[in-house]
């Protein structure tokens, strides 16, 4: 079981053809809303690319994470620009069920 | 029939920064007491929610602390998450809220932190007392292992 170091938070961003991807790692908690609402500023605002949140690797997130991606949703709704979440973990995707964000995400993903 | 408990008790600074040495505790003492791993996934979430409620609301960006204490019982975990800031009233102010009936436009992330904590708990209790802090009492119960999938 992993509880340790490599818990620690980090976003990798790549680049592909119109597509940006972030991958999200460790835990995404109050002490890193910070970090990640700054990491994500610049990509929100372009609305030339779809924006994809990989978390594979998010080991947890709590309400102001969910809290920073419904703010992005916003955002990207306002613009009428996409924005997806792939690979969600059983344990992320229990709380966007009961949080009831997933229908948010779920309604991106159908314009696909 | 007797009723043995055990306590820890951990003090941190009310920052963020220390909410995830809670959540490691919490790892400790649930796994030892035989808690499932999503058993201890649905704690983790909800304990770091009533941790959050101290480090934002309770002492109005001043230095404070925050007492967690894990009561270990043969049948359940109880733990209880402790500030002596101003009491905050975002408790009463948003009531547990989902996001379920609403529009994106309307959508708004406060009450899900207080939401999370009942859905994922068996109990929940707050005490909020003017001047004396706040008080989240967190409460769940073992599944007998034979009951265990």
């Amino acid at each position: 079981m992993n509880t340790n170091k490599n818990e620690k938070f980090s976003a990798t961003t790549e680049m592909d053809n119109g597509t940006c991807t972030v991958f999200l790692q460790g835990e995404l908690d109050l002490s890193v809303a910070p970090e990640f609402r700054q990491i994500m500023e610049p990509l929100v605002e372009n609305s030339e690319q779809d924006l994809v949140l990989n978390l594979k690797h998010l080991k947890y997130i709590d309400s102001t994470g969910i809290g920073i991606l419904l703010s992005i949703l916003k955002v990207r709704h306002g613009m009428n620009a996409q924005f997806y979440v792939r690979e969600v973990p059983a344990q992320i995707q229990k709380l966007f069920d009961m949080t009831g964000i997933a229908k948010f995400f779920a309604s991106q993903e159908n314009s696909q | 029939m007797k009723e043995e408990v055990q306590q820890v008790q951990l003090n941190l600074p009310a920052t963020a920064d220390y909410v995830d040495i809670v959540r490691l505790n919490l790892y400790g003492i649930a796994s030892k007491m035989g808690f499932s791993y999503e058993d201890i996934e649905d704690m983790k979430v909800a304990v770091s929610e009533a941790c959050n409620n101290s480090v934002l609301y309770a002492y109005n960006h001043e230095d404070g602390m925050v007492e967690v204490t894990f009561g270990i019982h043969p049948e359940e975990l109880v733990i209880t998450v402790k500030d002596n800031g101003e009491s905050f009233d975002s408790y009463k102010g948003d009531e547990a809220a989902t996001l379920h009936d609403k529009e994106l436009g309307e959508a708004q992330i406060g009450g899900l932190g207080f939401y999370l904590m009942q859905a994922l708990m068996d109990e929940v209790s707050v005490i909020n007392e003017a001047g004396k802090g706040t008080k989240v009492v967190l409460t769940r119960k073992l599944t007998r292992s034979e009951e265990r999938v």
